[in-house]
Order: structure tokens, then C-alpha cells, then sequence
């Protein structure tokens, strides 16, 4: 196994009423890195991320985090801790925005003098200072994906899982992604996302993985990629039509 | 119709004086629903996640069986809890007949399955998301639980507080299981009941406007938990 391999994935099958919607035999995704998976629609890239994440355990086959076998239970709770997620269409929890964003904090036991600290400093950074005493549910989408991103990495996560972020944004929201999500990330957090946008891609990823019918078409670094071959997979983003 | 009028200004006078006698039995009354209803929810609660939350082959007879109970009378509960309970039952040696704890056993039978049912409903409907984010911020599954519980918590407060407006308002199983005993298992129903055969119609009255005013104030309450004006941004 290769050191810079964080997280790797031996022969994964899933099922999904009686169909066979993810085979794949190796996949890795290299630390440190923003590996991108990229593929048409039900290709199968959010249930390999769901199965990466370990939200979705239900899968056969093997998966290894740092050349270390992942149980299928609740044993995995200290490795998940190392995850996060940023979903396409976030949920948000009953509560203000400073709630949401303190949650996965409070679920760790964090003190509270911390916690309040942590999460005005990453308000701060997604600029959502001013939201943090509103309601969660009479936010704009823009500012929910906000909420989540900073709900997302307020625990440093080593493994950030980004499904199609901006899919669901206004045009003002997805400028407010790309030109700031590259700043949020730090250099020791590994990105696993799956993206349509082109931008994105062009941007951020260092290696990029092709899905088609739930098997990996082609896996490399993003400097051999040819993005004209893969047209039809990847859209062009809204901000790059204006 | 000086009939009327005066039976009303009557049960008025008595609410009004806080007769010992009418705040004896509504003491009583709200003793053993409170008591039921909290029994009752400890175990509806996590047997409707466990049912709305888990595949298992039962499920489908299980649900039939509870929809079934939603309708069970408060009579067949108060033949079947007598059964156990009488000195000839299996349970007679405890001793619970025309005991508060009887009653309560009774009630328990009667509304877990409608709690249940409710909290399944309120589970069901809940988005899938919910379970998803709660892995993906690191939630322990005591701690997936408890967001559970927290999230559907208005639903939950609702079908706790409908639990408590059933057991409230049935007789069958207060008058069968609890003998009405003045002062030990009179509640407000069965008063009502003895009061009316006893010819004391201001008092049974008094009694029905009291049960009468409690079942509004549940029923503002649950509709202003689930659907009142600040629901959406909660």
C-alpha cells in the first residue's frame, strides 16, 4: 500500500433493490489532496462517497483508512469523528444557526468557552456572524450551505466529503464557494468531492476519478485529464456563463 | 329550563368555592392519568424508533397489530387487566384490584399503542437527511437518538399529550379496575357517572366542565405545539 493513500477500497459492491449500483475493485483516495469523483447522473459517485464517509455501511467488500481494515459498527465512531460532510441539500437541525454549527462539538464534549469561540470564528470566515442567533429554518439555501460548510469544518476534519455543494446554489452563492472554499480547506485536510462544475475541477483537483454505471471508468492526476473527452459528464458552471 | 340554569350556577358555585369533594376527585383523576401517561410514553418511545427506524421481519404484522389497538375498547382492556388482577388471576396474590395501580395498568394497555402509533407516524415522516447528518457530525447512537428525540420532539409532546387526553377521558377501565372508591379511585368520570345515578347533577356537572375545560387546554396545547403560527421557523 502506498503511504500517500489515506483511504483505500478493495472490490465494493452495492445493492440497491436487487440492482447492482457501485462495483468497483480499487479506488484510493490520496491524503493531503482534493480527489475529485466526477461522472453523469446515477453513475454512482454519492453512494461510493456515502460508503467513503462511512454513512453508508451497508456495502460489500472491504474499505481501509491508513492501511487499517474499517469495521462495519459503532466501533468506527472515533474514525468518523475524522469526517465530515457537505451535503448537495443540507439538513439543519432545529435550532439557530450557533447551534448547528456548535453541534458536532458538543456531540465531542467540547468545553463551551471553546466552542463559542470556534464557532464565531468560522461564522466569521463564511460571513454569517450576523445569522448565528437566527432560526436555522428561515435561512436562504445560500446561507443553509453556508451554515453546513462551517458546521462541516469546524472540527478540522482530516477527511472533508463535499457531494455536489453548489448544485443547489444562486448564481451569488456558488461565486461565494469557489472563492473562498479553497481558503476554508487547510493543508493538512484530505477533500473528497464530487462536483459537475467545471471550474471547480479545473481549480481544485489533484486527481480526478471518472464513474460511469457504477464502475470506474478512469482514475488519474488532473494534469493528464482531457476535459474535452468528458464533456457530457461535467457541466459548466452558471459563473462561468457570465 | 330553572332547572338548567340553576345546575349550571350550581357546578359553577363549586368550581368557583374549590369544593374539597370535586378537587379530591379531579386530584385523583390527574394522579392516575399523569401516572399512566408518563408510563406509558417510557415505553412508546423507543418502541415507535424501534419500529419506524428498523427492518425486522415482524414489522408489517406488528404494525397491523398496533393499528388494531388504536380501537380497542376501554371495557376489553378492563376484562382482560381484571382477569390478571382478581384474586383468582395470575396476578391476584399483588392485589392491585380497585387499587390506583390497577387503573394504571389498565390505562398503560390502553393508549401505548396509540402513542406509539403517533410517534411511528412522526418518525416516519421524518427526513432521511436527519439520520444521515447526525452520522456525518460524529453522533454516537445513544447521541443519533437523542437528536432524534429532540428533532421530532413536538410530534413526540403531541401524541404524549393525546395519550393523556384518552386516559383522561375513558371510564371502562377506571370504573372495572378501580371500583370507584371515594377518595382512592374516584376519578372524574366515574363521579360523573355515580353522581348523575345518584341524582347530584350539579356536582357531576361541575365535574364535566372541568374534564370539559382540561380536554380544550390539551387540545389547544397539541395544536399549538404542531401547527402553531412559529412552526416553520422552529
Amino acid at each position: 500500500m502506498q503511504a500517500d493513500k489515506i483511504i483505500e477500497v478493495r472490490n465494493i459492491k452495492k445493492i440497491c433493490s436487487e440492482k447492482l449500483i457501485l462495483d468497483i475493485n480499487q479506488f484510493a483516495v490520496f491524503k493531503n489532496k482534493f480527489n475529485f469523483i466526477i461522472g453523469g447522473n446515477g453513475s454512482g459517485k454519492t453512494s461510493l462517497l456515502n460508503i467513503l464517509s462511512l454513512i453508508d455501511q451497508d456495502y460489500q467488500g472491504e474499505l481501509y483508512y491508513r492501511g487499517q481494515k474499517i469495521n462495519r459498527d459503532e466501533q468506527n465512531l472515533k474514525l468518523r469523528r475524522k469526517f465530515s460532510v457537505i451535503w448537495q441539500d443540507p439538513y439543519l437541525y432545529r435550532g439557530s444557526v450557533f447551534y448547528n454549527i456548535a453541534l458536532p462539538l458538543k456531540l465531542r464534549d467540547i468545553n463551551q468557552n471553546i466552542i463559542v469561540r470556534k464557532v464565531k470564528a468560522m461564522a466569521s470566515r463564511l460571513e454569517i456572524e450576523n445569522l448565528l442567533e437566527q432560526s436555522a429554518h428561515t435561512l436562504s439555501g445560500g446561507e443553509k450551505q453556508k451554515t453546513s460548510i462551517a458546521r462541516a469544518l469546524i472540527t478540522d476534519p482530516e477527511i472533508l466529503f463535499v457531494d455536489e455543494a453548489t448544485t443547489n446554489l444562486d448564481e451569488e452563492s456558488i461565486r461565494f464557494f469557489n472563492s473562498h472554499f479553497a481558503d476554508l480547506v487547510t493543508e493538512e485536510m484530505t477533500v473528497v468531492m464530487v462536483s459537475h462544475d467545471r471550474r471547480q475541477i479545473k481549480e481544485l483537483a489533484d486527481q480526478i476519478t471518472l464513474l460511469k454505471a457504477g464502475e470506474i471508468e478512469l482514475t488519474q492526476k488532473i494534469d493528464n485529464f482531457k476535459f474535452e473527452n468528458f464533456g457530457a459528464g461535467i457541466a459548466v458552471p452558471v459563473a462561468e456563463l457570465v | 329550563m330553572d332547572y338548567y340554569t340553576d345546575a349550571i350556577l350550581r357546578a359553577l358555585q363549586l368550581i368557583v368555592s374549590l369544593d374539597s369533594e370535586v378537587i379530591q376527585v379531579v386530584t385523583t383523576s390527574l394522579k392516575i392519568s399523569i401516572s399512566s401517561t408518563l408510563i406509558a410514553s417510557v415505553i412508546s418511545i423507543p418502541l415507535a424508533i424501534l419500529i419506524a427506524r428498523n427492518k425486522f421481519k415482524t414489522k408489517k404484522f406488528i404494525n397491523i397489530i398496533l393499528n388494531t389497538m388504536l380501537s380497542l375498547p376501554t371495557v376489553v382492556v378492563g376484562i382482560f387487566v381484571y382477569s390478571l388482577i382478581s384474586r383468582r388471576g395470575v396476578l391476584g396474590e399483588l392485589e392491585l384490584l380497585f387499587t390506583p395501580a390497577g387503573i394504571i395498568i389498565g390505562q398503560v394497555i390502553l393508549i401505548v399503542p396509540l402513542i406509539t402509533a403517533l410517534i411511528r407516524n412522526v418518525i416516519f415522516s421524518m427526513d432521511e437527511k436527519l439520520y444521515k447528518t447526525a452520522t456525518s457530525i460524529g453522533a454516537s447512537r445513544y447521541q443519533k437518538f437523542k437528536l432524534l428525540i429532540l428533532e421530532a420532539r413536538y410530534g413526540i409532546i403531541g401524541a404524549v399529550i393525546a395519550g393523556f387526553g384518552r386516559v383522561l377521558g375513558e371510564i371502562g377501565i377506571s370504573m372495572m379496575l378501580g371500583g370507584n372508591i371515594k377518595g382512592v379511585t374516584r376519578t372524574i368520570t366515574t363521579a360523573m357517572s355515580l353522581e348523575t345515578n345518584k341524582g347530584r347533577f350539579a356536582f357531576a356537572l361541575a365535574l364535566g366542565i372541568i374534564l370539559l375545560s382540561l380536554s380544550f387546554l390539551i387540545n389547544f396545547v397539541t395544536y399549538f405545539l404542531q401547527e402553531g403560527k412559529n412552526y416553520a421557523s422552529r
